[in-house]
Formats: C-alpha cells, sequence, structure tokens
C-alpha cells in the first residue's frame, strides 16, 4: 500500500492566522492508500486558448470518488495567470508562483479540468492522485 | 499591505517525485499581498442540508481571492461534498469539486462568481475555512 500525505500550512503575522494540516490520500471510504500519481509539466500560451489538462472519462467508474489534483503556475511575472475551470465552471486564477490542491469529483465525463494562460506563455506543473485508471482503446 | 503565505508539501511512496512549493498570495496582476482575510472558521453541520459556506458576494469577482477548507473529522467514510454552486452539492451537481473526506483539506484560486457549497454526509460534522481576498 503507497503512502502519500498532503501538507498545508498558512501563515499570516499581519493577520494573526497560523495553520499546519495533514492528511493521508486513501481510497473512497477506507483507510488504503492511493496507488496512482499522474505528474507532468507543460506549457500553455494565449494562443492556445482553454485546453484540457486532465479528461474526467480516464477514471470512468470511479468517478465521484478520492481523485486529487494538484497544480502550480511556474511563472513569476504577475501579469502572467492562469485560468483554471472544471468543465464550463471557472474555479479560478493562479497568479504567478501560485498552487491550489483539491478533491476531483469527476461526477460526470465532461468535468474535465482545462487551464487557460491570460499572457504569454505559462509554465505549470501538475499531478494527481488517483486509485484506479481506465485505459484508453487503441486506434 | 498583508503578507499570507501557504506552503503544501506532498510526500509519496508512489514515486520518488514529491513536491514542495510555496506561495505568497498577491492579488491579481501585482505584486501586493492580499489585504483580507476572514479568519480560520470552524461550522458544525447539524443536519446533512447543503449551505453556503462562502457566498459570492463576500469578494469582487475575478480576483486572486483563495479559499480553503478541511474536514476536521477522522472518519474514512463520512465527507464534505464541495462545489461552486448556489445552493447546493452532490454527486451530480454542477459544478461539484469534489468530497472532503476526514482530515482532508484543499486550497484553491476562487472565481467569486458562485457560492462554494458544502454538504455533509452525516449530521454533526465539522468544517474549517477561510476566505483570503482582495
Amino acid at each position: 500500500m503507497a503512502t502519500t500525505t498532503a501538507t498545508i500550512d498558512i501563515t499570516s503575522a499581519d493577520l494573526g492566522i497560523s495553520l499546519n494540516a495533514s492528511t493521508n490520500l486513501s481510497k473512497t471510504g477506507a483507510s488504503t492508500g492511493l496507488e496512482i500519481m499522474d505528474a507532468g509539466y507543460g506549457e500553455v500560451t494565449v494562443a492556445h486558448g482553454g485546453k484540457a489538462l486532465l479528461e474526467a472519462s480516464q477514471v470512468a467508474g470511479d468517478r465521484d470518488t478520492s481523485n486529487y489534483f494538484y497544480l502550480s503556475n511556474k511563472e513569476t511575472d504577475e501579469t502572467y495567470y492562469l485560468i483554471v475551470k472544471l468543465h464550463d465552471t471557472i474555479v479560478g486564477r493562479l497568479s504567478a508562483g501560485d498552487w491550489m490542491f483539491m478533491p476531483w469529483n469527476q461526477g460526470d465525463a465532461d468535468a474535465e479540468i482545462s487551464i487557460t494562460a491570460t499572457n504569454g506563455t505559462c509554465a505549470y506543473e501538475y499531478a494527481v492522485f488517483k486509485s484506479a485508471y481506465t485505459l484508453v482503446d487503441r486506434t | 499591505m498583508a503578507t499570507i503565505t501557504a506552503n503544501i508539501t506532498l510526500n509519496t511512496d508512489i514515486t520518488n517525485h514529491s513536491i514542495s512549493e510555496s506561495m505568497t498570495m498577491k492579488k491579481l496582476g501585482s505584486t501586493s499581498g492580499l489585504d483580507n482575510a476572514t479568519g480560520i472558521a470552524l461550522k458544525k453541520f447539524t443536519s446533512t442540508s447543503a449551505v453556503a459556506v462562502i457566498e459570492q458576494d463576500e469578494v469582487t469577482d475575478s480576483k486572486a481571492s483563495k479559499v480553503y477548507m478541511r474536514n476536521i473529522g477522522s472518519s474514512s467514510e463520512d465527507f464534505f461534498y464541495v462545489a461552486i454552486n448556489a445552493s447546493a452539492a452532490a454527486a451530480t451537481t454542477v459544478e461539484t469539486i469534489g468530497r472532503l473526506y476526514g482530515g482532508d483539506w484543499m486550497l484553491i484560486p476562487y472565481e467569486g462568481a458562485t457560492n462554494l457549497t458544502v454538504t455533509p454526509s452525516i449530521a454533526n460534522m465539522t468544517l474549517e475555512y477561510g476566505l483570503f481576498y482582495e
């Protein structure tokens, strides 16, 4: 059994915030760890428009369960940010140097995660942790 | 200008590739830090009814807002659905983000155009959450 631990800390002396949390990423309804990690780097440009980073259909049969998504905008120019969508809904805007981490429902085959660059070329890093993987049909 | 720092570490033995990143929350397209936070709050759900925990009118749309949420429970079976939806969060809600099981947390950018709604799978679960915004 694999073990994947996600830890966060958020601090702000100015606003009096200090928290730390940690969780082991597990299969649905169990304490068994997730066994698949899909990770990579890429670049997306304004000219690309919206691009599907991850297709929900890759996890057919195991949707709506324990999948976790991480994304980091690797740019340093603050005017370069990524618009992150779940299907047609904007989750938010990921500025240069920002990261996000969330569960990923994949409630239907259209619930893909897409990203759109707002300026120039945006480099990104992503990772998905999951328990099942449905291979696509050969051509 | 405030300084708010968020660090993530993803340690895994699936591969040798672990992730560690730090970010300082900034205004969109700016080097200035976010000025506002709601603080970290706790909400106990006494029923399984959906509740809009973050309401869209709390922030300006299309900025660099961020939302943190954590299921402070320890159950591997009980969870919160979290959705970008005015009033619902369920398996097929448009658009459900996912489930937070016991101990799970998330930190996401927040567009602010629609509420973030949460539904617990059973009564008497507690959610920890916070909003950071321009």
